[in-house]
């Protein structure tokens, strides 16, 4: 029996809401600050949508500004070619593909391309011999260059004794901030050496070396903008690249005469090599065409073709070269 | 009948020879009877000798070259081998690093006893000889001399070794695989540094000092040529500099003091003293029980300090251009001895980038955790990492040289300036040679106060280093510099594998003679 009894003092069946989670932090684990697609993420992994929303309409608007800038862009080069009624704007909506060559992608389209940052500089390593300086990767390291955030840097390999002055300075002049290597998105490191071809390295676990100008210019020029999504284009591109590195620069005066021929038949029917839009095509005929020497005795559309290149304006490290 | 005779060889005499029982007695050291009573019997009367032969020209083998062919000389050198056949004898006579056969035949410029004479000479002996230098129509192989040979006609001992050597040189240059292939010998290491003198006349070690004292040359001349001041720091210090455990005590009259450790304090005092750029060579001492093949506890340093205007990269710039001079005067002007030390020690010749390749820590972490080594951001290299590290930093960019920079603080010396955009590294760097460290240096703090705090977090007693932190006091510039080890660079680019090749008489933990 009990001793005495004694009324409850409180309720017995007050519900008390019990929290889970003591207090909210956030994510330690968060991405490092130059990363443009960090999620600032919660303690545990859930992102706020109201911040998703907010970044997906922010991507829409930057679409949409990239958009009417590339307009911009053509109705400016209307004014600069002289074939006036080529401008870009009508010509990429001729083509089936949208303007995606110059819309916003930023870091994330490195992340697919490249690999997962690992938090440190992303270096492309060209080794190249000085007696065959490769003009079409100059070219495209100044289209990088305008794209990402690029650390350029020349060095002289001990195989070669010297090298003149102006190979020295053709990625152009020191960055500011070069002494912060991760500040950087990209590296593109250009070291003079006596190897027997152009070999481009790049992620020693993952990536053989990459041998030939023709390659590595197709690697850099899919960093740019990947390559037209209609197939037949699209090996009109490379069959152009191929053309151009074989029989252009390395072949007889009779094959080149031969190509400057189907370039000129080429040209007749189209601004561009490919089709209505500028393309690696292009850039690579170019420089091969400067390179052997024929651009005084080449055919008319050639000659107009090649002037229209100039106006582009992504020449100019080439041009400097070949002076 | 074994008297060291030093003779007077005057011209007259060649033809006197009728009277002795053998007709070319005059021409090798044994005779001391002549018709001309001026034979010196005691090597200290040589003086008198040598005042009257002082325009007697004496060749040296490397210029013995076809060019020479048919002319009469005079060369002092070592005997290498001598190799009795029949009625002639082969000598192989060695000056450094080039040799060059020799041969004295039965005939009437050279008798039986002569040619026996010359065959008992014992090896290293050292020998004037005068002989008519003949081209030879098949190559020699085994000479540096390869399209001459000498004919002697005399043949004199100017300083006799003993005949049991402790080693033979031939086995000393031998590369170890060969030696166990055709089962020859060939001499270990302790056997050769207890002997150094013997083992220094070999080809591999004359090549590998001429080259260490071509890096020696070199540094120097490239510092004066950018402005840098030498100086000399003293080495009986009060306190240790780097760290207490590692230093020799001496007793110091009735104390005791320490042999410096690195030139550190004193570099750093002569720039607070408006020197600019200073550099000195001296000896280190590091009392550390490493018997590692990188470790010896007396080592020549070559240390560099110097102030900056805006950034610290101006230093690691003056560095590593300094390395890279180094490095191409090597490869252009030694190229003989490289290839001489590759004949015993086979490698693969060094490579490096002008400008010299520079990485950020993070980014070497990068490659080592893609390599598949787990690190944390802030941890220190392993020794097996950083040969890691150099193995990938030489597959992808191809050069045995580089500069890792910025290194985590919590690894550093409390006297490293701390990074201005991130507390978690500093101003500090270091530079690999074939995957091995060889310098390790930084951006030194300045200010007496921050010195001080940085003291103080490492828990390290201010008053041993009250002297240390004075000479900021008074206006010091930003400055940095950093050191290495001349053993270790001649090692490294030679690609050998031990430090004590590449050291004369090296000390370590089990060694103090010779």
């Amino acid at each position: 029996m009990p001793m005495y009894q004694v009324k409850p003092v409180c309720g017995g069946d007050i519900q008390i809401d019990l929290p889970t989670c003591m207090y909210k932090l956030p994510n330690i684990h968060a991405q490092q600050e130059h990363s443009c697609t960090s999620e600032h993420a919660l303690q545990n992994g859930e992102v706020d949508p109201a911040v998703k929303a907010l970044e997906a309409r922010q991507d829409e608007i930057m679409r949409k500004l990239y958009e009417l800038k590339a307009a911009v862009e053509g109705l400016a080069k209307t004014v600069t070619t002289p074939d006036a009624d080529l401008d870009l704007t009508v010509s990429s909506s001729l083509s089936p593909q949208s303007s995606s060559s110059t819309a916003f992608k930023g870091t994330a389209d490195l992340d697919t391309l490249l690999g997962k940052d690992l938090g440190a500089l992303r270096d492309i390593v060209i080794n190249a011999n000085p007696e065959h300086p490769p003009l079409t990767l100059l070219v495209l390291h100044s289209l990088l260059c305008q794209r990402y955030r690029v650390l350029s840097t020349v060095h002289v390999h001990s195989s070669v004794t010297s090298v003149p002055p102006q190979l020295m300075s053709c990625l152009g002049p020191r960055h500011v901030d070069s002494y912060a290597r991760h500040l950087f998105q990209l590296g593109f490191t250009l070291i003079w050496k006596n190897v027997p071809t152009l070999q481009m390295k790049f992620s020693i676990q993952n990536m053989c070396p990459i041998e030939g100008e023709a390659n590595v210019a197709r690697f850099l020029f899919k960093l740019l903008t990947p390559y037209p999504s209609d197939p037949a284009v699209a090996t009109l591109v490379d069959s152009w690249v191929d053309t151009a590195f074989f029989q252009l620069a390395e072949g007889s005066t009779k094959e080149r005469a031969a190509v400057l021929r189907s370039l000129n038949s080429a040209l007749g029917r189209n601004p561009w090599l490919a089709g209505p839009e500028f393309s690696l095509a292009d850039i690579a005929c170019f420089c091969c065409v400067q390179c052997s020497g024929s651009a005084s005795s080449a055919p008319a559309n050639v000659q107009r073709w090649l002037k229209s290149c100039e106006n582009l304006g992504h020449f100019s490290p080439a041009k400097l070269l070949l002076q | 009948m074994t008297l060291r005779t030093y003779v007077n060889t005057n011209v007259l005499l060649i033809q006197n020879y009728s009277d002795y029982s053998c007709p070319v007695a005059n021409n090798y050291a044994d005779n001391k009877i002549r018709s001309d009573d001026t034979v010196q019997t005691t090597v200290s009367r040589s003086c008198h000798d040598g005042y009257r032969r002082a325009d007697r020209v004496l060749v040296k083998v490397q210029d013995l070259t076809p060019d020479k062919a048919d002319q009469l000389i005079w060369l002092r050198a070592r005997v290498h081998t001598s190799r009795a056949k029949g009625k002639q004898c082969f000598l192989v006579l060695r000056q450094q690093q080039f040799n060059v056969q020799a041969l004295v035949a039965v005939g009437d410029r050279a008798s039986k006893q002569m040619v026996k004479f010359a065959a008992n000479i014992n090896k290293e002996s050292i020998v004037d000889v005068e002989a008519v230098v003949r081209k030879v129509e098949q190559k020699i192989e085994s000479c540096s001399q390869q399209d001459v040979e000498l004919h002697m006609e005399r043949i004199f001992v100017i300083s006799q070794a003993e005949p049991r050597l402790p080693l033979q040189l031939e086995d000393a240059v031998r590369p170890d695989g060969e030696g166990e292939e055709e089962g020859r010998a060939t001499v270990n290491q302790d056997t050769k540094l207890d002997n150094r003198v013997i083992d220094l006349r070999t080809t591999t070690s004359q090549a590998v000092f001429r080259l260490q004292s071509g890096v020696c040359q070199l540094f120097r001349d490239t510092l004066i040529n950018k402005g840098f001041v030498e100086i000399q720091t003293p080495k009986i210090i009060s306190a240790a500099s780097e760290g207490g455990a590692n230093v020799f005590t001496v007793s110091y009259f009735k104390t005791s003091a320490y042999l410096a450790q690195s030139p550190q304090l004193y570099k750093q005092m002569c720039i607070c003293a408006d020197f600019d750029k200073v550099f000195c060579v001296g000896p280190v001492f590091r009392a550390e029980d490493s018997n590692t093949h990188r470790h010896l506890t007396e080592f020549v340093g070559l240390d560099i300090e110097m102030a900056f205007n805006y950034h610290y990269h101006e230093v690691i710039d003056s560095i590593t251009d300094t390395m890279v001079q180094i490095f191409k005067g090597l490869r252009d002007n030694f190229q003989t001895e490289i290839q001489t030390v590759n004949k015993q020690y086979p490698s693969e010749p060094f490579k490096f980038l002008e400008p010299t390749l520079r990485l950020e820590y993070t980014e070497g972490v990068a490659m080592l955790r893609e390599a598949g080594v787990e690190m944390g951001d802030e941890d220190d290299l392993s020794t097996p990492n950083e040969k890691l590290l150099g193995r990938l930093v030489r597959e992808k960019y191809d050069t045995d040289f580089y500069v890792l920079d910025k290194y985590p603080l919590a690894v550093r010396p409390f006297y490293t300036m701390p990074d201005p955009n991130n507390p978690k590294y500093s101003n500090s760097y270091d530079m690999f040679m074939r995957g091995e460290e060889i310098l390790s240096g930084a951006q030194r703090i300045h200010d007496a106060q921050l010195l001080t705090e940085r003291a103080q977090h490492h828990q390290i007693d201010l008053e041993k280093i009250k002297a240390y932190i004075d000479s900021f006091r008074y206006g010091a510039p930003p400055h940095g510099g950093g050191g290495i080890g001349l053993e270790r660079v001649c090692m490294l680019y030679l690609g050998l594998h031990n430090v004590r090749q590449t050291s004369m008489f090296p000390r370590d933990p089990k060694r103090l003679t010779p």
